[in-house]
């Protein structure tokens, strides 16, 4: 009898032990380069350490939520470890698919906090801050040679307040008369981020916010002006959703895009490029601060294996590793300030240049839950009707700042900064 | 000798317009990135097999092929099992609501995959079969069954139902005749069907990403990478798609022609 | 009976996915027919729905002439055809994905064609294919790729149906000294009516679900209904509005699938059995 119990609970154990798997869902870090970079080096090495199993799953957003809604609904939860955007991660917070993250408590490090302020949405905390990123603009060194009056390359790369909006918009003009060609790029295509620019670039450095000031008098200003500097956009732009392709093809001399989009041009030509900070408008210099967190579904399995990856993740070390190979930035203020060697150098440098600026309006994405879409697809509309169809700008920005407006009624979501902060 | 110089000449073009894309890609994916990226080099210097590597090899691409070729071989099985005595039954027999059945089995491939997504998922999860590769099967069978109920249908219609009759008066049952006779002569159009449930197997990512995360398939296992790397990878990762495919095609190529006459008298 | 099977699978893996789909089409703020109501008001909607006739209109006879001509002259079963039906059946292989990086990977403005042109002097700057302002060459681009891709398709669909028309109607022709066009069109083209009936039907079907080549060639430009499916609950995360697209291609599918059936109806052999 004793022999049948042992051999019993040694079944039991052994199946327990190959249960502790964690899998690992993520949106990011899906280009080959990185992903190699995850599964052979980050990942194999968490495995060595804790004997636990990790699978990567570099899943779209659209896999990825229909999977875990799918789990969530019929209680089959597998996926206990979910990589994705604070915008991402959000939405299926506000389906009530996620669990809460507060009690969890690491050593050794602190959490930027405006970045974990940004984890507590629908009365739990969604998510550990993981990676941060920024929006910067990518210049050709060849640009150089046709700067408008009064900019100097200095001013460019230290973002001065000689770089403005209206700095940009001769210089572009330039380009496009000397060279015969638009020489500026933007990321217009369906999957680019052309939104952000508009909402947490374009809009707070014109009227001070990303949303409140949608339909005032400044934002005609900034509507009008941008229909004058699309003249000198590359056409091509409509389709493109990464710019670094187009920069080494030398299709654009400026390009504007996430800094993940922009790393593989200074990979293979880091000779030809330099990362600067985005101009300045009349209220300051807008940009967005990007967040990537982890987050654990509801009722996943293997919890503990899931926190000991988020442990080993958010550590500092492994942080700067992440710096170094994909070009995100830390989230723990332990490994900020170190600048890494190498292509990356490039960026890290343009990204704390603007950082640094002495006129910075830092803009968090809002979190809308189920409506985030919908916001992001108001500022294309805009974008669509008064700069490509030439509709007047003030019966458009009326028109869509009523859904604005109703979107955060709706949600009950909090203004993101710097509307915020206008209060 | 007319005949023979224009056979010649259609041949040339044929072979120009649709080998040319796929050359060109090929070519593309062995470019090694500094001359992809060189605006004066048309053709590059050298090859590399690098990225066709990183994707095969480093990304366990391989096995991920194994997997698929398991899972194109089951649905072209399941939905041959189920969808070819349906074809028959739909064309020899006449009973009400038959356009009806045909139709309703045309519709269901007309809602794109996305949007179905979530409550099919949530199917295989209850039945507690997701993830093997046969629940991949099952759900690409499900799409690919209306298209071989429908070519069935029609190169059976083609094949006319006097054959089988005479088949039956010499002695043979109607499923005799059916594999003796009808079945041969719809070689081609099952060849067709065989085609078309590989290649939509073959190609299909989103249900395959997200239905298992032990048993990728290969567009699951390479293709949200690929996608977001540099062209060249965008490019390699065509191509080791497109190699089995062309394969499977070589090989069923000789049943796309009949190659024997046949008459009954 | 034998048709039960089928029917059962179907039911069982797609017809829930089905319902669900329906339930969200037909549910909204503003009744039962909100989300339609909502769809026929936006601009986007009626130029999305045009788009994807024009664009089906275009590219099925097209492909249904050149499908036809290639599988008569692979037919003719000279040396090496089997190699020509080979090479005409590759881009079966290729996924729509596949197809559209093809074609990117000439028309771009640092493509092939361009390159080539630009050393070649015929050019002293890049033809842009693509991009907002460029909606006719891309739509043009789109038709090329598309013919490129599913021509074979029909073709693979067509051939079999060639295969199976009995020999001894042709030899008959012969004896009663048919020329070679009077046999296509006195007994080819009729004894192919079910191949081709269903061929076009296949066709029009995916042609009318057309995604993944104007997505990644056009974005946005040029609106289709799939996409607009996709982008409402992708991009805008309201899945009732994707549904509803959803169910308005499949309506559409609908009658265009009754249109050729009843059309092919007539015209079918029919074994009479009860």
């Amino acid at each position: 009898m004793r022999k049948v119990l042992l051999v019993l609970l040694m079944i039991l154990v052994t199946s327990l032990l190959t249960l502790a798997e964690v899998n690992f869902v993520s949106t990011q870090m899906h280009p080959a380069a990185e992903r190699q970079f995850m599964e052979g080096d980050l990942l194999a090495n968490f495995m060595k350490m804790y004997d636990v199993k990790v699978r990567f799953l570099p899943l779209t957003y659209e896999q990825a939520s229909s999977r875990i809604e799918a789990e969530q609904r019929t209680g089959k939860v597998s996926v206990n470890l979910f990589g994705d955007l604070q915008g991402g991660i959000d939405l299926l917070g506000s389906k009530g698919f996620l669990s809460d993250l507060s009690d969890l408590q690491f050593e050794n490090r602190t959490f930027i906090e405006t970045l974990e302020k940004y984890a507590y949405a629908h009365g739990i905390k969604q998510f550990i801050p993981w990676l941060q990123a920024t929006y910067v603009m990518a210049v050709n060194k060849k640009a150089f040679e046709y700067l408008p009056k009064g900019l100097t390359r200095e001013d460019v790369i230290n973002g001065t307040n000689k770089w403005t909006y209206d700095a940009l918009l001769q210089w572009a003009k330039n380009i496009k008369e000397k060279t015969g060609q638009p020489g500026l790029g933007f990321p217009i295509g369906p999957n680019g981020l052309w939104h952000r620019f508009l909402h947490g670039y374009l809009y707070p450095s014109f009227t001070g916010a990303q949303a409140i000031k949608f339909d005032s008098v400044r934002a005609i200003e900034m509507w009008n002006y941008l229909k004058e500097l699309f003249k000198y956009v590359h056409p091509g732009s409509s389709v493109w959703s990464a710019l670094d392709e187009p920069l080494l093809r030398g299709e654009v001399l400026i390009a504007w895009d996430h800094t993940a989009r922009l790393k593989t041009a200074m990979i293979e030509k880091p000779n030809d490029f330099v990362v600067v900070p985005s101009p300045a408008g009349p209220m300051g210099r807008g940009y967005i601060i990007v967040l990537v967190g982890l987050s654990i579904p509801k009722n996943a399995p293997n919890v503990d294996e899931a926190v000991k990856l988020i442990d080993y993740l958010t550590s500092p070390e492994v942080q700067v590793k992440i710096l170094n190979k994909v070009g995100f930035f830390p989230v723990v203020k332990e490994s900020s300030g170190i600048i890494p060697e190498g292509a990356l150098k490039i960026l890290a440098q343009g990204v704390v240049n603007q950082a640094s600026t002495p006129d910075s309006l830092v803009s968090f994405i809002p979190g809308l839950g189920a409506k985030g879409g919908e916001f992001t697809e108001t500022y294309r509309m805009a974008f669509r009707r008064i700069v490509l169809e030439n509709e007047d700008p003030a019966k458009v920005l009326k028109e869509l700042g009523e859904r604005i407006r109703k979107i955060f009624k709706e949600t009950g979501a909090p203004l993101p900064e710097p509307d915020a902060s206008l209060f | 000798m007319i005949k023979k110089v224009f056979i010649v000449f259609v041949s040339i073009l044929v072979i120009v317009w649709f080998l040319t894309p796929v050359v060109l890609i090929v070519l593309a994916s062995l470019t090694p990135s500094e001359d992809y990226y060189n605006q004066n080099r048309i053709l590059p210097r050298k090859l590399t097999l690098d990225h066709l590597y990183k994707l095969f090899v480093v990304l366990n691409g391989w096995r991920a092929t194994l997997n698929s070729l398991q899972v194109a071989g089951m649905a072209i099985g399941l939905s041959f099992l189920t969808g070819l005595p349906a074809g028959y039954v739909l064309t020899r027999y006449v009973f009400p609501g038959k356009n009806a059945i045909r139709l309703s089995i045309l519709l269901t491939r007309s809602f794109p995959t996305l949007i179905i997504a979530v409550p099919l998922i949530m199917i295989y999860l209850k039945l507690g079969i997701s993830d093997t590769l046969f629940s991949v099967a099952l759900a690409h069978t499900s799409f690919i069954l209306p298209f071989v109920v429908l070519i069935t249908t029609s190169i059976l219609s083609g094949i006319s139902v006097e054959y089988e009759e005479a088949g039956m008066i010499f002695g043979l049952s109607r499923f005799g005749a059916f594999m003796r006779i009808t079945l041969p002569l719809a070689l081609p159009g099952l060849a067709a069907s065989a085609i078309f449930a590989f290649i939509m197997s073959w190609n299909e990512v989103f249900i395959s990403s997200i239905l298992t995360f032990v048993n990728r398939t290969l567009p699951a296992q390479i293709l949200n990478t690929a996608m977001t790397s540099p062209d060249y990878f965008k490019f390699a990762a065509g191509t080791i798609m497109a190699i089995p495919a062309m394969t499977f095609i070589f090989f069923t190529r000789k049943y796309l022609m009949s190659m024997w006459g046949i008459s009954l008298k | 009976m034998i048709l039960l099977p089928t029917i059962v699978y179907l039911i069982a893996f797609l017809g829930y996915p089905l319902i669900q789909t329906f339930i969200l089409a037909f549910t909204s703020e503003s009744g039962t027919f909100g989300n339609f109501q909502r769809l026929m008001d936006t601009g986007d909607f009626w130029k999305a729905l045009k788009n994807t006739i024009l664009i089906t209109g275009i590219i099925v006879p097209l492909q249904l002439v050149l499908a036809i001509a290639l599988a008569l002259f692979v037919n003719m079963r000279f040396k090496g055809y089997s190699l020509i039906l080979y090479i005409i059946s590759i881009p079966l292989a290729l996924s729509d994905v596949s197809a559209a990086l093809m074609s990117y990977n000439i028309f771009a403005p640092t493509g092939y064609l361009n390159k080539i042109l630009l050393k070649l002097g015929v050019l002293d700057r890049p033809l842009y294919f693509f991009g907002y302002m460029f909606q006719n060459r891309e739509f043009w681009v789109i038709v090329l790729t598309e013919v490129w891709r599913a021509t074979p398709l029909v073709f693979v669909i067509i051939l079999a149906g060639l295969q199976s028309i009995n020999k001894e109607y042709l030899e008959a022709a012969d004896v009663f000294g048919f020329s070679n066009w009077q046999k296509l069109r006195k007994i080819i083209l009729p004894l192919l009516k079910p191949s081709i009936m269903s061929a076009l039907l296949i066709r029009t079907l995916f042609a009318f679900q057309i995604f993944g080549v104007v997505w990644l060639l056009a974005g946005r430009d040029i609106l289709i209904l799939a996409g607009e499916a996709y982008y409402w609950h992708n991009n805008v995360n309201d899945p009732h509005m994707s549904s509803a697209y959803a169910i308005v291609i499949a309506s559409v599918s609908l009658a265009i699938s009754w249109f050729y059936i009843s059309i092919l109806r007539s015209k079918e052999l029919e074994g009479g059995q009860k």
